[in-house]
């Protein structure tokens, strides 16, 4: 009986060690997330004779905005957002309504090849970024559309993964609904705008998400295509800031904020689309 | 038992489907219906033939040359694969492209399994653990470089003030030739624990109880139910993971252009950086197709022994 109440109290103790290591080691976790982008903000509030006296994550106050205001002045920084939310913007509506149409068209109607054909798709999601960088620098360059926003939208209108992700969510839509419309006389078109397309809110905001948010951190294809400072991206104008002899931590962390900034704002909004498209990925 | 049937229901739709597909043979194409079908894959199958599937072949075409874009291109055949052996910054680079991958990928994996199981508990706060870790996936590279080269500053640097605090003395992270790669692996960990936390954790939910409350019946320990019954339910999520960490570090060239420009002492240069940078800093395409296929060869061969294994171990797949 003794014995008995004993176990069961290094068992409750046990328990609650457990937990509190838990917590404590989640919670270093979160902070280790959290504190480069606080101090970067930190930084961001101070100016440059400042930044390596006073104490790291002491913000004067009122909060000094020199190093923001700097960064306006030395850089074009409204026309790379401008640039850089015409880009994301125009690839995420090209591959919701190019993806939406063949996912529909893979999931739900019947032509030969099409088993072949969605095999193709598929093993294009194979293929690395690098390679098809050279031949599509070339392409862009025969166009003669290096330098250009087109450049920067044109080769992602499409998307192989998009594809699979819609066709997986049509899969899921009963069969009878295709036949009713088509008893009715409506074409696969009038079908996809009436009806599929109302009904894809949630994976449509999903999809959308996910595309814009990684066009807007897109670097490598811009950094390439883009020469003059009035078509840069907002990263590849971030990544030009490194390039001086003197690094003015303040205006480069101004710069890094304002850069982040919109994303991390979107993702709060809109959380649960982000952690809905991770457990979709997953299931691939 | 729950198991059983769990399985059963994955497996029946994809079975039925099959039956019908073979039934579906003998249907008579309705060509109205494919005319239509073909028109709506159009505008996708365009782009992706157009700017993947396409300049894939001519990548390889272009490997075979030597080419400065300025003047005509030359037929050299295989020289540019040859040039790979014999150039020693090329095979540094490579050497540094395993020492990166075979770090990093473990690493964060270990790791985010970790924070994945402390989650999968009766945890309060789940939502902000989960915002917070995922804030550096969201974050552009390009921000994440200017950030970190703040925070690895040798002299002014959160992370060496925060190393003082343990009274250990300032570490050279971007400077040392052995400190850079330590330094790039540091921030590719820390970046990618929250999307790899996210996807094993949602794995580690759809494990059933019940499978937990036998396992404890019949006296298993937190530790034997989580390595025999838990970690072999989520092989294809951990697999999941692997594939896309592998594939990612050996095409990353975002972090390391911000940070290193591949330096000091070429100590992090990575393929995904020389390859950029023989084929744009030098305007050597031939050799900067040649080092991307290799890149492609690896990512096949990764994807081809992970398939391979899949159908060995992941559980649930014959």
């Amino acid at each position: 009986m003794l014995n008995k109440t004993a176990s069961l109290d290094t068992y409750n103790r046990n328990r609650l060690l457990i937990k509190f290591l838990s917590y404590f080691v989640l919670t270093a976790g979160a902070a280790l997330m959290v504190m480069p982008f606080l101090w970067s903000v930190a930084t961001s509030f101070k100016n440059a004779k400042d930044v390596f006296t006073t104490s790291p994550f002491q913000i004067a106050f009122p909060p000094d905005f020199s190093a923001y205001n700097e960064m306006l002045e030395r850089v074009d920084f409204v026309r790379y957002a401008t640039n850089t939310f015409i880009v994301a913007g125009l690839i995420t509506l090209g591959q919701l309504f190019t993806c939406s149409l063949s996912g529909y068209a893979f999931a739900k109607i019947r032509f030969p090849g099409r088993d072949a054909i969605f095999l193709i798709f598929l093993s294009t999601l194979m293929v690395p970024a690098a390679v098809t960088l050279i031949p599509n620098f070339i392409i862009m360059r025969s166009f003669q559309l290096l330098d250009t926003l087109t450049a920067l939208v044109l080769p992602f209108l499409g998307s192989a993964y998009g594809t699979f992700l819609m066709r997986q969510y049509y899969l899921t839509f009963p069969d009878e609904l295709t036949d009713a419309a088509k008893l009715d006389g409506c074409n696969p078109f009038t079908f996809y705008l009436r009806i599929l397309l109302p009904n894809s809110k949630p994976i449509l905001a999903t999809l959308g998400l996910l595309t814009f948010q990684a066009f807007w951190n897109d670097f490598q294809w811009p950094l390439i295509v883009i020469n003059s400072e009035s078509n840069r991206t907002l990263q590849v104008g971030l990544s030009y800031l490194r390039n001086e002899h003197y690094i003015n931590w303040p205006l480069l962390m101004a710069a890094s904020v304002l850069t982040t900034l919109p994303i991390i704002v979107l993702f709060l909004l809109a959380q649960k689309q982000l952690v809905q498209s991770v457990k979709l990925s997953g299931i691939k | 038992m729950e198991t059983n049937t769990s399985v059963k229901a994955v497996n029946q739709p994809s079975a039925t489907r099959q039956v019908k597909a073979r039934a579906n043979k003998k249907v008579p194409v309705n060509w109205r219906d494919a005319f239509w079908g073909y028109i709506l894959i159009a505008p996708a199958f365009i782009f992706i033939i157009g700017f993947t599937f396409i300049p894939v072949i001519g990548a390889f075409g272009i490997s075979l040359t030597k080419w400065d874009l300025l003047s005509q291109a030359e037929f050299i055949g295989f020289d540019n694969y040859q040039r790979i052996f014999s150039d020693n910054v090329a095979t540094k680079t490579l050497l540094n492209t395993f020492y990166y991958t075979f770090v990093s990928v473990p690493l964060g994996i270990i790791i985010s399994l970790l924070l994945a199981s402390l989650l999968n508990q009766k945890i309060r706060g789940l939502a902000i653990f989960r915002t917070f870790y995922y804030l550096p996936v969201i974050s552009s590279t390009v921000a994440v470089s200017m950030i970190f080269r703040w925070v690895l500053d040798s002299q002014y640097g959160m992370l060496n003030g925060g190393l003082a605090i343990f009274g250990i003395s300032p570490i050279p992270w971007l400077t040392d030739p052995a400190w850079a790669m330590p330094a790039v692996i540091l921030v590719t960990v820390w970046r990618s624990l929250g999307f790899n936390m996210l996807v094993l954790l949602a794995a580690l939910q759809d494990v059933p109880k019940e499978l937990h409350e036998a396992a404890a019946m019949d006296g298993a320990t937190a530790f034997h139910k989580f390595f025999y019954v838990s970690i072999p339910l989520i092989t294809p999520a951990i697999f999941f993971v692997t594939m896309t960490s592998l594939i990612n570090s050996f095409q990353s060239f975002d972090l390391v252009y911000n940070m290193t420009q591949g330096g000091p002492a070429r100590a992090t240069s990575l393929i995904g950086y020389y390859l950029w940078e023989q084929a744009f800093k030098y305007l050597n395409m031939g050799y900067g197709a040649a080092i991307a296929f290799v890149l492609f060869f690896f990512i096949l061969v990764i994807t081809f022994v992970q398939w391979v294994l899949r159908r060995k171990w992941v559980f649930g797949e014959e």
